[in-house]
């Protein structure tokens, strides 16, 4: 194999992963960065305003995201990005606007909160819906409330 | 297991999904399949004229190419989807209708698949937000009691197998 196909191959296993902090999270975006350098991987490590975008092979990305989400398991969250760092496709730098997708994150930032609050404090729910109850209960109910 | 999110993008989705241990279906994979391939070098040519026809296996002829263009992109994910969140009402999840449509298509064929889907409304307060997130990891850990009642169920079934095989086996030698 000529090492430019080797190139080749190696790329398409290359994944891009998004690591977004909580509000209530207990290190900042340049902390963040700084840890992902500590730990001395071969990635491709970009700081952004949410967290950090990192690029490389799938395991080496896998290793380091398990490896961050240890330091605030709650209120650290990633997700998949298609476009690898800097794409000039969607690089804001270069169109000059609001990334796609950038709006979908703002919103859900927003639950953050609550969802690293319901993390820490979970619960059993039923997943049955409610049932409706007959009218003869809900004459019983009535008349007991008019008592 | 693999499971299927809709909004097919959603971050808290795919985060909840990952953190019990099973993988999530999101179109970023897929996406990442098309921008990253060799052959496409410039924007907006992520579908190509291809995509319309491998939409047909999901809609009709009479279908909007945009819907089916879509589809080409979706149909995979619902391919593949072994369990299935919904969310629906998600504010981002608007669109052309187009989008629309295809998102309607998506949840359809989700539902007529047959696994076990979760179905919630996009949460708007704090209250609501715990009971979603409650709900999905509830969800999560039934999906692993299944998975291991089947696997149990599975070894059981081979190791009766088995027995009747030696049974069998013991038979014919006596």
């Amino acid at each position: 194999m000529s090492p430019e196909n080797n190139q080749e191959s190696s790329e398409d296993d290359k994944v891009t992963r998004m690591i977004v902090l909580g509000p209530k999270a207990q290190l900042s975006s340049s902390e963040l960065v700084g840890k992902l350098h500590m730990l001395e991987l071969p990635l491709t490590i970009k700081s952004t305003c949410y967290g950090a975008l990192i690029h490389g092979n799938e395991e080496v990305v896998m290793d380091a995201i398990k490896k961050i989400r240890d330091l605030d398991p709650s209120n650290i969250f990633t997700k998949d990005r298609g476009f690898p760092p800097g794409d000039p496709r969607r690089c804001r730098a270069k169109r000059g606007a609001a990334r796609e997708g950038f709006h979908q994150l703002e919103k859900e930032y927003e639950l953050l909160e609550y969802v690293c609050d319901a993390l820490e404090n979970p619960e059993k729910v039923s997943l049955k819906k409610p049932e409706k109850i007959s009218p003869e209960d809900f004459r019983k109910v009535v008349q007991e409330c008019e008592k | 297991m693999k499971i299927a999110v809709f909004p097919p993008n959603s971050l808290i989705l795919a985060d909840m999904v990952e953190r019990r241990g099973h993988e999530p279906l999101v179109i970023q994979k897929e996406m990442r399949k098309k921008v990253t391939d060799p052959e496409i070098d410039s924007p907006p040519f992520n579908i190509t004229e291809e995509e319309p026809i491998k939409g047909l296996k999901y809609a009709a002829i009479e279908v909007p190419s945009g819907v089916r263009g879509r589809m080409a992109i979706f149909g995979p994910i619902i391919d593949e989807a072994e369990a299935a969140i919904i969310m629906e009402d998600a504010p981002y999840g608007f669109g052309c209708i187009g989008c629309a449509r295809t998102n309607e298509l998506s949840m359809y064929y989700l539902r007529k698949r047959g696994i076990p889907v979760l179905e919630i409304h996009y949460p708007e307060t704090r209250e609501e937000t715990l009971e979603v997130i409650n709900k999905i990891n509830t969800f999560l850990d039934e999906l692993e009691k299944q998975e291991g009642t089947d696997q149990s169920d599975e070894s059981e079934g081979s190791k009766l197998e088995d027995d009747k095989t030696k049974e069998q086996g013991g038979n014919n030698h006596g």
